[in-house]
């Protein structure tokens, strides 16, 4: 199977050069796809000269319309898997492999690589913990099944996921609504306990008013979703 | 005709006219001229036949006739609000994904310049 590291990135210049040494040195076989969501720092400036593939959307769009980009390119290039991980050192190479391994051996069409499900070391702040864990108590009423981490930025998708996302990956923060939408449309998800870490440098885009607004969002999310029309099954 | 109705009267062909000026000029497309239209002939129209709108009121409940043509513009201005708050969420959807296509091809091309 061909698969594709995809990050998508704003303003990630100071991390990005060692979050791609570090991507070399444990799967040096993988192609990376940078996504540049618009950044407004030197990440334009650094892409170049580190060697990777490279998208870089002219406005700021957010997180999940680069991450759609980032399967666009996948899928018109024929990768059979991508693995999503973000641009700030949080997610660690070598538990890339793990959450690769319910895809590579077909059990999965997605996979979720969380911070809270056993044996993962929790890492985030009390009252971030503990949102985390609410909103993955209510996606797991709605969907069925056990959601654990549904902010977390790390994710493989299969070949039958990435056939229906490039289409209908969620605006916006999509990672609570991607879990919705995989579970409306019937594809296999499973959750990988993985250990993250600090962003290895700068700030994240999460201001207060941003995340109040994605959990208003969201709120509506979890109400429409589940009664929207399913876009394609197995 | 009592100077309030001649009022009415000539601000409803006032946006009627207006309106379809707009649509002439090409500043305002056919298709989202059509809630504007409808706002001026039912306003035209409760003009012209005030006892429809003394009927409509009675039938609703309401005593002060004038406060039923309120409602009835509420309702078209709501309407008009909806519509063009679907114009504009089609139309962010649209960009997003002409942004998406500008940069997935000026990748391409740049790729295929480097092989």
């Amino acid at each position: 199977m061909r698969v594709l590291v995809l990050i998508p990135a704003f303003n990630e210049a100071e991390s990005l050069p060692a979050v791609i040494a570090e991507l070399r040195g444990t799967l040096p076989t993988v192609d990376i796809l940078v996504v540049d969501d618009g950044s407004t720092d030197a990440t334009p400036a650094v892409l170049a000269p580190l060697g990777v593939r490279w998208v870089r959307l002219s406005q700021r769009l957010g997180t999940g319309a680069a991450v759609r980009t980032g399967l666009r390119y996948a899928n018109a290039r024929g990768y059979d898997v991508v693995v999503r991980i973000d641009g700030d050192g949080q997610h660690p190479a070598h538990e890339i492999q793990r959450v690769l391994g319910p895809i590579l051996d077909g059990s999965a069409d997605a996979v979720l690589g969380s911070r809270y499900a056993k044996s993962a070391a929790a890492t985030p702040p009390g009252l971030r913990r503990v949102s985390h864990r609410l909103l993955g108590a209510l996606l797991s009423v709605l969907t069925g099944r056990a959601v654990t981490d549904p902010r977390s930025g790390l994710w493989v998708f299969g070949p039958h996921a990435l056939r229906l996302l490039v289409e209908h990956h969620p605006s916006g923060y999509p990672e609570p609504e991607l879990v919705l939408f995989l579970s409306r449309n019937h594809l296999r998800f499973t959750e990988v306990a993985v250990r993250m870490r600090e962003r290895f440098a700068g700030r994240t885009s999460l201001t207060p008013q941003r995340t109040g607004a994605a959990l208003v969002r969201l709120l509506l999310l979890l109400v429409v979703v589940p009664l929207r029309a399913a876009v394609g099954t197995k | 005709m009592e100077p309030v109705e001649i009022i009415a009267l000539a601000t409803s062909l006032l946006l009627l006219g207006f309106v379809i000026e707009l649509v002439r000029r090409k500043k305002l497309t056919e298709e989202y001229s059509f809630v504007w239209i409808g706002c001026a002939l039912a306003l035209l129209g409760v003009t012209l036949e005030r006892r429809a709108l003394d009927r409509v009121a009675l039938a609703l409940g309401i005593y002060y006739p004038p406060a039923a043509l309120l409602l009835v513009l509420i309702f078209f201005v709501f309407v008009a609000s909806v519509s063009f708050s679907v114009v504009v969420s089609r139309q962010r959807q649209q960009i997003e994904r002409l942004i998406e296509d500008a940069a997935l091809l000026e990748a391409r091309v740049r790729e295929l310049g480097h092989s």
